[in-house]
């Protein structure tokens, strides 16, 4: 086990040197900042002396290695366009960033995992088709849409939440539901699948057979032999989530990540880019580094099997 | 029985967590927040929205657009190079401390420092020294006589010299001490930032006892904001939207036409468009009244210069030249101009609706005219390369200089030393130069006056409109935009 790991851990090292080498060239292939910081009327000199005081006149592989040797002493940089320090800027976003990804994974959970079972078990039932309508609706519909009718209709019309806005409870509900309902369509289709599948299982017919409740086969059989898929996507979707919700967080004027990723790569902000993207893989990594542990946990076969 | 647990829930909740939106505070919600609130750093509108209420500059506008005294109370140009400003006495900094001459000259000096980096150097960089001549007395010097020294000044912002050493620039930049009618509060990172009045303000404070810039991205939910009464003000609305708005209970839209010019560029010096038959012909082909009323609609005006009349050199009486397809057709197929492909460059930034119209313009008017969008570093880099021939064939652009003068305009535009510049003239080069670094009014009108002559008659350049800013406000909120887009809440109110 602890060799397992130690291979995880290297192999995720290396993802994050070349995640990091990667963030710094293509970025800097998109074009020079410079240009976007001085104002109209600066000359070539102003943007010149612009280039200096940020180092971008340097040649590039001297950039590489300053970014290399700042990287390994831990020290993430300053933004270009803020002039304060890249771990402090994306400090003050991240809380809302996994406030918002946990308001929607647990719309997500709440709703999508109970639904898929309803979609699955009660396969035949007319209803099902109406759920599977509401979720199908759920996935198509794009959150600026949502989230503007929403916002339209509990913040300006019946004026029960804020319209926008971050900074208490009602603020986060709307944001939630909208980000949310995406995912929440995933999980339903994906616990519905995965339900059916096990139904037809050959232990399922022995249980009922043996006389086993609907209520009994699904809490102590069907749930737990169905979380693997479950499990797959969840650290997929908490990585995607973590990562900022992008129009979600605009439309809702939600100061996570998202929106600091948008305006820094506009702004060609490289060093605030950087630390962002850095960010993103090391949860991608952990996530699904957790999610191989966590299959151990559920699927004793799993474990069994790692055993052997 | 769900739903109106669902809805007491819903109530509570908004109950408990809206905030005390007290009559005596403004909300303004803003695109991004400030990226900077240290005046002396960056240079866009969330950011001077902001920090213009908390520091003084040294000299202002009035309503009217005049220059009127700030922190300068009196001004006199001693020589050609060297102006003389007397300071207020009696200004405090928000931290008690009195402000001397010593920190205008500071601020000064500290703007114009390259080692500083200041993105705003180039607004300022003819300023070659400041000195404090007296307790309330700075002296200015520049590399060459400079008309438009004052008309700068406007957007130079006094710092508190001893505060700024102690802090450093970072510390300055978080927390801000300036003199302004309001007082830096609390900068809540991605979310807003709030000012408090300074009561010990020497002017007029204004009536807010309080002000929040919030950080609103999107454009719709800065409007549902204003309607469901979390926003007074908001910035950065289009026409269509001003329309949603007008007919809406309790809110209305401002108006105000800034010292922007929206032109089309074309580059003289590429073939075929050296030749002026053929800018002629581009220039007619395009229907700026159609533009104006069919596109755009938001109250702005056909431009036959390029200045405003809020600018210094604007010249009265100039009719645009006139829209007429037919012979613009007839140019471009006897001079065969329509045989070579020609870029059009811009970038997401730019307004595509008058982008896309001006292509079809040329298009009928047989030009072969290609859109070429990129991102707005990369079009810039275009727009500001090196070699004048490798600017692109044609642009739109906005221009303002934020100085209301049109040195600002014309100079970066038109001479050929400029790096925007895509034309080439000696002559008109030289009447640029006169325009500036004469310190007589009648003599710069009078190069001015020369400088519309030479381009409207070469076609270098073809003004299309001037822009108005609009913004949305609750009708509550008594408020006259000026042409320099700034937020002075001191010169708002709540109307009665």
């Amino acid at each position: 086990m602890p060799v397992f790991l130690l291979q995880r851990f290297g192999q995720a090292l290396v993802a994050i040197f070349g995640v990091m080498t990667l963030v710094f060239f293509i970025q800097r292939l998109t074009g020079d900042p410079t240009y976007l910081l001085v104002p109209e009327t600066a000359t070539q000199a102003d943007i010149e002396a612009m280039r200096r005081s940020l180092g971008l006149d340097q040649p590039l592989l001297v950039q590489y290695a300053n970014y290399l040797w700042d990287m390994l002493r831990m020290d993430f940089g300053r933004s270009y366009v803020q002039n304060i320090a890249v771990v402090e800027i994306i400090a003050s976003r991240l809380p809302y960033t996994v406030q918002l990804a946990s308001g929607a994974l647990l719309v997500a959970f709440v709703i999508g995992l109970p639904l898929g079972l309803a979609m699955a078990i009660w396969r035949k039932h007319p209803l099902t088709n109406a759920l599977m309508g509401f979720v199908l609706g759920a996935q198509s519909m794009p959150t600026f849409w949502s989230g503007i009718l929403m916002i339209m209709i509990f913040g300006v019309w019946l004026g029960w939440l804020p319209p926008s806005g971050s900074g208490s409870f009602a603020h986060l509900i709307m944001p939630s539901i909208a980000l949310g309902l995406l995912s929440m369509a995933t999980y339903a289709r994906i616990a519905r699948s995965a339900v059916i599948d096990e139904l037809s299982k050959d232990y399922v017919r022995s249980a009922r057979a043996r006389g086993v409740g609907t209520g009994r086969l699904v809490t102590r059989h069907l749930i737990r032999n169905s979380l693997i898929p479950v499990i797959s996507i969840s650290a997929l979707e908490i990585s995607q989530l973590l990562a900022g919700a992008v129009i979600v967080e605009t439309v809702f004027a939600w100061p996570g990540l998202g929106q600091l990723t948008v305006q820094s790569v506009q702004s060609r902000d490289f060093v605030v880019v950087q630390g962002i993207v850095l960010l993103g893989a090391f949860v991608t990594i952990s996530v699904n580094l957790l999610a191989d542990i966590l299959y151990s946990v559920v699927d004793p076969r799993i474990r069994k099997g790692s055993r052997a | 029985m769900f739903h109106t647990t669902l809805r007491g829930f819903l109530i509570a909740a908004s109950m408990l967590t809206a905030p005390a939106l007290s009559a005596q505070q403004i909300t303004v919600n803003l695109v991004n927040e400030p990226s900077t609130l240290d005046p002396h750093q960056q240079w866009n509108p969330d950011s001077y929205y902001v920090y213009r209420n908390i520091f003084d500059n040294i000299v202002t506008r009035d309503d009217a657009g005049e220059i009127v005294p700030q922190i300068a109370t009196a001004w006199e140009q001693v020589s050609d190079t060297e102006m003389v400003l007397k300071i207020r006495e009696g200004v405090t900094f928000h931290d008690g401390s009195p402000l001397t001459a010593e920190d205008v000259a500071y601020s000064v000096r500290r703007i114009t420092n390259p080692e500083f980096g200041s993105p705003q150097l180039g607004q300022f960089n003819q300023i070659i020294g400041a000195e404090a001549t007296g307790d309330f007395e700075v002296t200015l010097t520049t590399n060459s006589p400079y008309p438009v020294l004052l008309a700068q000044l406007v957007k130079l912002s006094v710092v508190p010299k001893k505060v700024v050493e102690a802090l450093g620039d970072e510390s300055f930049n978080a927390a801000p001490i300036g003199s302004g009618p309001y007082a830096f509060h609390e900068w809540n990172r991605g979310v807003d930032v709030t000012l408090s009045r300074n009561d010990d303000y020497w002017g007029e404070a204004g009536p807010f006892d309080a002000a929040v810039f919030a950080a609103v991205p999107d454009a719709s939910t800065r409007v549902a904001n204003l309607r469901a009464g979390t926003a007074d003000l908001i910035v950065s609305i289009d026409s269509d939207i001003a329309r949603q708005l007008e007919g809406q209970p309790g809110v209305h839209v401002l108006t105000a036409p800034t010292e922007r010019v929206a032109f089309m560029g074309m580059n003289t010096t590429r073939p075929p468009l050296d030749d002026p038959q053929v800018r002629k012909a581009a220039t007619m082909a395009i229907d700026r009244e159609g533009i104006v009323l069919g596109i755009l609609a938001g109250g702005e005006t056909v431009a036959g210069q390029m200045a405003t009349p809020s600018h210094f050199g604007y010249v009265d009486g100039v009719e645009p030249s006139p829209y007429n397809l037919e012979e613009a057709k007839r140019i471009v197929a006897e001079t065969g101009a329509g045989e070579t492909p020609m870029e059009f460059a811009t970038s997401p930034v730019f307004d595509q609706r008058i982008v896309q119209a001006i292509q079809q313009m040329l298009t009928e008017a047989g030009f072969n005219v290609e859109i070429s969008m990129t991102d707005m570093s990369t079009y810039l880099q275009r727009a500001r390369a090196p070699e004048q021939t490798e600017r692109p064939f044609f642009s739109f652009g906005r221009w303002s200089c934020a100085c209301q003068d049109v040195d600002g305009v014309q100079f970066p535009l038109l001479h050929s030393s400029s790096s925007w510049s895509r034309v080439n003239d000696p002559a008109l080069d030289k009447v640029l130069e006169q325009g500036r670094s004469s310190l007589d009014d009648s003599t710069r009108e009078a190069a001015y006056a020369q400088v519309q002559r030479t381009v409207q008659d070469s076609a270098y350049i073809l003004p299309l409109y001037q822009a108005v800013a609009l913004y949305g406000a609750s009708d509550k909120l008594d408020w006259t935009p000026t042409a320099n887009e700034s937020l002075f809440l001191n010169r708002m109110a709540w109307s009665e």
